[in-house]
């Protein structure tokens, strides 16, 4: 499922990251790589938060949605 | 020898607080070549043969982001004599994969593990010694916030310079290896051993910035794509994609033996405040409140505080160090004395008496004292009273004091205190140099100059400056302890809409202050189309010196009605909103907006060292600002409004007959249609691109005042027989969001930093200026009074025009390059 309908504070582990080439190598970077723990903090109107590898990313919608969990 | 330390890391991992640490105040900023991002270079504290150079803050050398391709030019091209890597030690694993990176580039590398303080505060060990030997590279650890650590890693840097290599320790699978050396040999044979490792992984990545850099045959990019594909199928994943997870698969496998983290899994204390700050309920109360706080201090209580001494007392007369009660309640006191004599003579006309004389005698320097006398006597013979009402500053009545003749006589002695008399005075500037002008005979137009001109003009902007440094601790808190990063993710949804970042936002409420830091305050947008429409757009709102302006056409056409500043805002507010979907819609900007991913900094208590410093940067690019292109500009303003042709020959002229004038009535008729085409009014709007409160000033200096307070309640009775409550709301509406003052026009040019954009920011922001005028004024007069006439056309072809522009649907652009480093501290 896309990380937009993971619950609040449940691990998951990353299956795969789509979306447009660039914003998808960012993403990488900062550690959205295949068989990541990623964990929902907070959501304010689509938006997240997450946690991953120790640190805390805020992601918009469309992006979110790319990321498969 | 000098040695070059590069300090490298990712964003929030303490590097600018590092860089300080080793620097102190030997720091010298400039710009990388080409680009506007500050590159800031200084010299080791203690050790001046070592120059410190901060790369910005990145998460990996890939060619996506300004700040990435920066780097990683610099770090090959200059070539530093060592890396000194900073790490956030609390993040380890997202950190070291720019170190995985940086060893690859053959050149020596030192790390600096920061926060070590929260780490052992949480439990968690990292064992350093591990650590370095599976990385190959000297590892320290450091606080930057309690300055722990620092000096020794500076020493391991400057050791490990030109004595130690780091070769990379990591290697990647064997199919990836088998075609990392094959692109070796294939390309790079001519490279010297250490620096071939990374070239190969970026051909390998098919990066066309290195590509092009290595001026490769298409023979061989075709023999090096070959390979890559096969490696490719066999991994089904693209070349840059594989290596990121090896790169981090790597990492893992080493963190393994080197990290116990104590609470897995559980919530750190910034996920628990994330919970509550932007949380789907209480995040728009929460930030409501910090703005109100933060408004509340720095532009009404403290800040209209240090405004007002500021303006009045360091730019005015002079101001009390000590003893400024005193002086205050002795100027009540006459005050009270002087409207004794002022109700007692009322009182005496109304009684029947003669008071003319007195009346007269009194407002001459040297009163008679025979008709004071004889005036006193027949009011004390009749006998005439009065009753004085002493109210307090809101208007309250406080007491009713009775005036009798002997209290008349007293009244008059009573003497007006000299400021100078109480406590400590400290004269204001002006005063001192006209003082000093004076006692050297300077001549008359070279004390107008001084004086008039540039003192009054450029201290019109300095008067601003106390209360931007206010403001500006305000902001570098919420920036520094993490919770301007939140400001942008929570606003972001609803900026989106038209077509502004949710980091837009931070720019348009600094701006309510100041446009100038405001515009500043844009660079940590690191999407190029989102900081250039933030950039034209974020003046709409009305900053500090449009108040001025807005108080005067509120008091002399609307008898200060209530909704005239609220609706300043909201014109404000709309001009921006308007625009961006605009704006979004052209072709200049189409496209898609990028993907909002930003990482958030842990919360975290700022040093008030980091605080003060970051203030004072801001604030002094203003300060210089001022000191340069404002002081240009009052010096011409001041000269074209002095002099002037009268008489048949050229000299200092009354300013109706200044240049400034004759320009006026040149262009007035162009403002016709907006309903204010008279000279006075037009040289007004000229001259508040100097300054904005200028126009008030401007005001009273053309109807014949030589001073006007700051709502210019002197000129309201001309200003509301020469305008309309149309004209003055046009007026207004054109003076808020026509191009700005020269300070942050100055500041669109720099930021923009590029004459084409620069222009149409300013073109722009006059068009949108006029046509919302001229709709105002062309409609207002078509609606209220049935007026038709070429200019009702006009209006109504504008408005149509805008409306087009508004809902026409999106322009089909190209996919927009999204940014790079998202990190918030440029």
């Amino acid at each position: 499922m896309p990380l937009t309908m993971a619950k609040i504070g449940e691990k998951n582990s990353i299956k795969k990251v789509g979306g447009k080439e660039e914003a998808r190598q960012f993403l990488e970077t900062l550690g959205f790589i295949p068989g990541t723990q990623v964990t929902i903090v907070t959501r304010i109107g689509g938006n997240v938060i997450v946690n991953i590898k120790d640190s805390r990313v805020a992601i918009s919608r469309e992006m979110a949605a790319e990321i498969i969990v | 020898m000098p040695i070059t330390i590069a300090l490298a890391g990712n964003p929030n991992s303490g590097k600018t607080t590092l860089f300080n640490a080793l620097t102190g105040s030997n720091q010298f900023v400039g710009n990388w070549p080409g680009v506007t991002v500050e590159k800031k270079e200084g010299r080791l504290k203690g050790n001046r043969d070592v120059i410190v150079a901060d790369l910005p803050g990145i998460y990996s050398l890939s060619p996506y982001s300004l700040e990435e391709v920066i780097a990683r030019n610099y770090l090959i091209d200059e070539h530093p004599d060592v890396i000194l890597n900073i790490i956030d030690g609390t993040n380890l694993e997202r950190n070291l994969f720019l170190t995985t990176q940086l060893t690859e580039l053959g050149i020596p590398v030192v790390l600096a593990i920061n926060m070590m303080d929260v780490v052992k505060k949480n439990g968690d060990k990292i064992n350093t010694s591990q650590l370095a030997k599976e990385l190959g590279c000297q590892v320290i650890e450091i606080s930057a916030l309690k300055g722990t650590g620092i000096m020794e890693a500076a020493k391991a840097a400057v050791d490990t310079a030109g004595n130690v290599k780091t070769i990379p320790r990591h290697g990647f699978s064997g199919t990836v290896e088998h075609t990392l050396a094959h692109i070796e040999e294939a390309a790079l044979h001519d490279l010297s051993e250490e620096r071939r490792r990374w070239y190969s992984i970026k051909l390998f990545e098919r990066d066309e910035k290195i590509i092009a850099k290595l001026k490769l045959g298409q023979e061989q990019v075709q023999h090096i794509e070959d390979s890559i594909k096969s490696c490719e199928t066999e991994f089904d994943n693209d070349s840059e994609s594989i290596v990121t997870s090896e790169r981090y698969a790597y990492i893992e496998s080493i963190i393994k033996g080197c990290v116990k983290i104590k609470n897995k899994g559980s919530l750190s204390a910034s996920d628990k405040i994330d919970r509550i700050v932007t949380n789907r309920w209480l995040a728009f109360p929460i930030f409501a409140l910090v703005m109100f706080i933060v408004y509340f201090v720095s532009v009404t209580t403290v800040g209209t505080f240090v405004t007002d001494w500021a303006n009045d007392g360091v730019f005015g007369e002079g101001w009390h160090l000590t003893g400024g009660s005193a002086y205050e309640e002795a100027a009540g006191n006459f005050e009270i004395e002087r409207l004794k004599v002022e109700v007692y003579l009322t009182a005496a006309r109304e009684a029947g008496l003669n008071a003319e004389a007195v009346a007269e005698t009194l407002e001459s320097e040297e009163p008679d004292e025979a008709v004071v006398d004889a005036f006193i006597a027949d009011a004390s013979a009749a006998p005439v009273a009065a009753q004085l009402d002493v109210t307090d500053e809101e208007g309250n009545l406080e007491e009713t004091l009775s005036v009798s003749a002997t209290d008349f006589k007293t009244a008059l002695t009573a003497e007006e205190p000299d400021p100078a008399d109480f406590g400590v005075w400290v004269p204001g500037v002006p005063v001192i140099v006209g003082r000093f002008l004076e006692a050297i005979n300077c001549a008359e137009w070279l004390q107008g100059l001084i004086l008039d001109g540039i003192i009054a003009g450029v201290g019109a902007v300095l008067g601003f400056v106390p209360q931007m440094l206010i403001l500006f601790i305000f902001l570098a808190f919420l920036e520094s302890c993490g919770y301007m990063a939140r400001i942008a993710f929570i606003m972001d949804r609803i900026f989106r809409r038209f077509g502004l970042s949710g980091k837009s936002f931070i720019p348009i409420l600094i701006g309510t202050g100041c446009g100038v830091p405001g515009i500043m305050a844009s660079r940590t947008i690191e999407s190029e189309r989102d900081r250039r429409m933030t950039v034209i757009t974020t003046t709409f709102i009305p900053c500090g010196a449009k108040l001025p302006i807005i108080a005067l056409i509120s008091g002399a056409l609307f008898n200060g009605a209530w909704w005239v500043a609220p609706s300043s805002y909201f014109v404000g507010m709309a001009a921006i909103v308007c625009s961006g979907i605009i704006l979004k819609k052209t072709k200049l900007f189409a496209g898609d907006v990028s993907p909002f991913v930003m990482e958030l900094p842990a919360y975290h208590m700022p040093t008030a060292g980091n605080i003060l410093r970051s203030m004072w940067e801001r604030g002094w690019s203003f300060i210089k600002k001022a000191g340069t292109i404002i002081l240009l500009a009052t010096i011409l303003v001041w000269f074209t409004s002095g002099f002037g042709w009268a008489d048949g020959s050229f000299g200092m002229v009354d300013m109706s007959d200044s240049i400034l004038a004759r320009l006026g009535s040149l262009i007035a008729p162009l403002f016709a249609p907006l309903g204010w085409g008279n000279w006075r009014a037009a040289v007004a709007a000229v001259t508040g691109l100097v300054a904005k409160e200028n126009v008030v000033g401007t005001f009273g200096i053309l109807y014949g005042f030589a001073e006007v307070s700051e709502d210019g309640i002197e000129v309201w009775s001309e200003l509301s027989a020469a305008f309309t409550g149309l004209a003055a709301f046009s007026f207004l509406v054109f003076n808020l969001l026509c191009a700005p003052c020269f300070a942050a026009i100055g500041a669109i040019k720099r930021e923009m930093n590029n004459a084409g954009w620069f222009f149409i920011a300013i073109a722009y922001q006059c068009v949108i200026a006029y046509v919302v005028s001229l709709c105002i004024y062309q409609l207002g007069l078509f609606f209220s009074a049935g007026n038709f006439g070429i200019g009702t056309v006009a209006g109504f072809l504008s408005l149509a025009g805008f409306l087009f522009l508004l809902l026409r649907p999106e322009l089909k652009g190209q996919p927009l390059k999204t940014g790079g480093a998202f990190g918030i501290n440029a």
